[in-house]
């Protein structure tokens, strides 16, 4: 074989290429400092946690960026989407002495974002305790019973917060980790504004610092220079992009202006990923998915305080009548999963179907045994209903609606949509305040309790179904007393086969998420739930 | 004479301004659904709403409520947010100079497009001309401006990879780049807009063309461009400044949906949060303004009559 002097320079070119290339895509491999990542995300109704309106996942998406936690949940590629384990954050440490005891151990010189009033002093304990005792005693605000357990909150030293509860409760851990409970909020600033709405006041101890707010615009977040785990975020400045327009959010992503899919948590609508997908890939190469299911979880609620769905045949017939199949197929493009109690989402947790025992049987879309229960129940011709609905913004939801109304059409149920403006919709439907039926999504936790113990326990306002079980009330405070994890499972999966019998939400399906995200983002792993911060504090950007 | 004739209708438009606060302030709390609801979400237990009801004062009778916020009102204080907490003025002045310099763009569009087609469409009645003007107007008519600015958004992006400028450019930053930003949502909003005003001008004009005076004017031999724009379009303007005047507060009205598609952080997207959050002050404010605003466009619409005609005496 010869070569020409052309084919020579040009092999050689490519040689001397090739040794420029090798090194940085050797080096590419390391984490790279800077860099600015774009996202979509939402105006928040201001900025103060505990402030009646600030439980909006708009405000606890954007402090997992600016603000820590006591303890927070795994992050990473090697991340299982749907589950949750629990590791350090500003505590380095923890015992649990007895059952209602805590105690957390600070880590040692965390700065306060080095902005005014709080200059960068270091956090202590005295501002956990502020904290939390802010959360627990602020007037209107609404979460404060996810920590009625709290009895007390105590600085035992300058690095020492020691718990107690009134009683015992196995989810507390789970609770100071869920970035939609409690971020740890700034004295200084609180004092100086009255309260935490102003942006102005947002000072936390977390990765990013709120450089600038442009309200119906954007924000603008840099990297915190001492954040405290060292040479953490890889990532600038992230540049938050509000836009409520769908196909202007899906243009931008076209154009190269998000990293990562623009709805929450970080995916796009498998319906949308369908139409623009090879375009979007064609256009962005790079571009990485993951497939996991939704935690969002939709369900029909009933009075089931009165006639006729306080007869447990009227609810297993409608159990029976709902085709969740045919509302996957219709409405999701074929991909989604039928929910137990606890949405199939959160892995660990959530029972299949299969495993139901003699509750698994009223899943299948069986309208011949629908009729049959509605005969034995003494509703032979069905009877007349209304559905409370509201939209949500989501024509998926509406279809899901659509096809609900339908089935329960099929089965001799003549459900008339009552359709209401959302605020009228949460007001009303939403805490139970209806006539017959509502269908509707849930807000998406990521632990069973909330889902079980705010739907299923009397008296709480999400009770929407008016349920007042004993037997199940029992097996929700006891699996709450349950700290060893697989005894609690097993209750909270116990749980989920006797609901399956009584059918008092009839749970339709899931979409299974499509996340998407920049090739050039590094060291990511989507998961459900609010955590952007926390799942890009250690990702990094190639370009 | 005119003066007179405006300070009468300043006094005119107190009773209107009262009689549009009262509905203002009364209508939001008719939707179902009150703010403190909205404000604990899906989580109300009834003692929490109870609390920030009190805490709002939102527990006082309504007409007390009423007169209080009227009373700081005509004070110029329009009250705060009950979200953020930031005064609603402070608000409105941020967003109100968007909204208008939209709403303005828009007519400039409309009337440099509508004016020289409406008259050129006019002058040259059924001819080719005329037709393809014609039915430009009806498709303008027809098009509505989500859909436009959906296309106009959307389909750069999956030709070319490119979609127009995201996120407000404040002009004190960037000239170049505001203008630019502002230009397509105002030509948008400007379509429909020019289409109705084009084919009343034409509609106008050829009545006044058909007038004995022009018809003299002809006879004396003046040049067309005379007649048609000294003669004719002078008369027939009335009705469309007359159009103009109540359209304004259409386009304000209608720029909600403009404004999010192109991200402007304007008064119409501001209502439109206020209201699905029911933040009573901002909704009352808002409404106040843009009443205000109304009654000031009509007077200036009236004094505008006087200038174009001098028959007209007040």
């Amino acid at each position: 074989m010869s070569l020409t002097r052309r084919e020579l320079l040009i092999a050689g070119g490519l040689t001397a290429a090739g040794t420029v290339i090798a090194p940085s895509v050797a080096r590419a491999q390391q984490p790279k400092r800077g860099g600015t990542m774009s996202l979509r995300l939402w105006d928040p109704p201001h900025f103060d946690l505990h402030a009646a309106g600030g439980l909006s996942y708009k405000l606890h998406i954007l402090m997992t960026f600016t603000h820590s936690r006591l303890v927070r949940h795994k992050v990473g590629p090697s991340v299982v989407p749907g589950t949750f384990s629990i590791e350090p954050d500003l505590a380095e440490s923890w015992t649990q002495p007895n059952e209602t005891t805590y105690v957390f151990k600070l880590r040692r010189g965390v700065r306060w974002h080095a902005k005014a009033p709080a200059n960068g002093r270091e956090l202590t304990s005295d501002d956990v305790v502020y904290t939390y005792n802010r959360f627990i005693n602020t007037k209107g605000h609404a979460n404060a019973h996810m920590l009625k357990s709290v009895d007390k909150v105590e600085a035992v030293d300058k690095y020492t917060v020691r718990f107690t509860l009134k009683e015992p409760y196995a989810w507390f851990l789970e609770t100071l980790a869920s970035p939609m409970v409690v971020a740890i909020v700034n004295k200084e600033a609180s004092e100086k504004y009255g309260d935490l709405k102003k942006w102005e006041s947002f000072i936390g101890t977390g990765p990013w610092m709120l450089d600038s707010f442009r309200p119906n615009q954007g924000l603008t977040l840099v990297r915190n220079p001492n954040y405290f785990v060292q040479g953490l975020p890889y990532i600038d400045k992230v540049e938050i992009i509000v836009d409520e327009d769908n196909a202007s959010r899906t243009a931008s992503f076209l154009a190269g202006k998000f990293d990562l899919g623009w709805e929450n948590p970080g995916t796009i609508n498998r319906t949308d990923w369908v139409q623009i997908k090879d375009n979007a890939l064609r256009r962005r190469p790079g571009l990485k998915t993951a497939e996991f299911p939704a935690n969002v979880m939709s369900h029909i609620s009933m009075r089931t305080d009165q006639k006729p769905f306080n007869d447990v045949r009227v609810r297993r017939a409608i159990s029976h009548a709902i085709d969740r199949q045919g509302i996957i197929d219709a409405v999701a493009e074929g991909v989604g999963v039928t929910n137990p109690a606890v949405p199939a989402a959160l892995k660990d947790w959530s029972i299949p179907i299969s495993q139901l025992g003699e509750g698994a049987k009223y899943y299948k879309h069986d309208p011949a045994e629908a009729k049959k229960l509605l005969a034995a129940a003494g509703y032979a011709n069905g009877f007349p209903g209304t559905v409370c609905f509201t939209t949500y913004g989501s024509t998926v939801l509406i279809d899901s609606m659509q096809l609900v109304l339908k089935n329960l059409k099929d089965v001799g149920i003549d459900a008339k949509l009552e359709q209401k403006e959302y605020g009228a919709y949460i007001t009303s439907c939403f805490y139970g305040k209806f006539d017959a039926m509502t269908y509707g999504p849930q807000t998406p936790f990521v632990e069973p309790d909330s889902f079980l113990f705010g739907q299923y326990y009397p008296g709480e306002p999400r009770n929407q179904s008016h349920i007042n079980d004993p037997v199940v009330a029992d097996m929700l405070v006891r699996q709450r007393r349950t700290f060893d994890l697989a005894k609690r499972k097993e209750i909270i999966f116990e749980i989920q086969r006797y609901l399956a019998q009584q059918q008092y939400y009839v749970t339709t399906n899931s979409g299974v998420y499509v996340a998407v995200w920049d090739g050039a983002l590094q060291n990511y792993g989507p998961n459900v739930g609010y955590d952007y911060g926390g799942r890009l504090m250690a990702a990094w950007l190639n370009r | 004479m005119l003066r007179r004739y405006l300070a009468k209708r300043l006094v005119v438009a107190i009773p209107s301004l009262l009689i549009a606060s009262l509905i203002v302030f009364t209508l939001p709390r008719l939707i179902p659904g009150d703010v403190v609801a909205m404000m604990l979400e899906e989580k109300a237990y009834a003692k929490d709403l109870e609390e920030l009801r009190a805490k709002l004062g939102l527990n006082r009778p309504i007409y007390v409520q009423y007169f209080e916020w009227l009373g700081r009102a005509v004070q110029g204080d329009l009250g705060e947010s009950l979200w953020t907490r930031r005064p609603v003025l402070e608000e409105i002045g941020q967003r109100l100079p968007i909204t208008l310099e939209l709403a303005l763009l828009s007519l400039v569009v409309a009337i440099v497009i509508a004016v020289p087609v409406g008259v050129i469409a006019a002058a040259r009645q059924d001819t080719a001309q005329d037709y393809i003007f014609r039915s430009t107007a009806i498709l303008g008519l027809s098009v509505p401006g989500f859909w436009l600015a959906t296309l106009v958004i959307v389909l750069p992006a999956i030709w070319w990879g490119w979609r127009p400028l995201t996120g407000y450019v404040e002009i004190s930053k960037d000239v170049v780049g505001h203008i630019l930003q502002m230009l397509l949502p105002a030509a948008i909003l400007g379509v429909a807009f020019a289409a109705a005003m084009m084919r009343l001008t034409r509609g106008m004009l050829l009545e006044v063309l058909r007038q004995d005076y022009v018809r003299t004017a002809w006879s004396k031999g003046l040049r067309e461009r005379v007649i048609i724009l000294k003669h004719g379009l002078r008369n027939a303007i009335i009705p469309v400044i007359t159009y103009i005047g109540t359209q304004l507060p259409q386009v304000i009205g209608g720029t909600v949906i403009i404004e999010t598609i192109f991200g402007l952080p304007g008064m119409s997207r501001f209502l439109f949060d206020a209201i699905n959050q029911r933040d009573y002050p901002v909704i009352q404010g808002v409404n106040l303004v843009v009443v205000s605003f109304i009654v000031l466009v009509n007077l200036v619409v009236d004094a505008l009559y006087a200038v174009l005609d001098p028959r007209i005496r007040y």
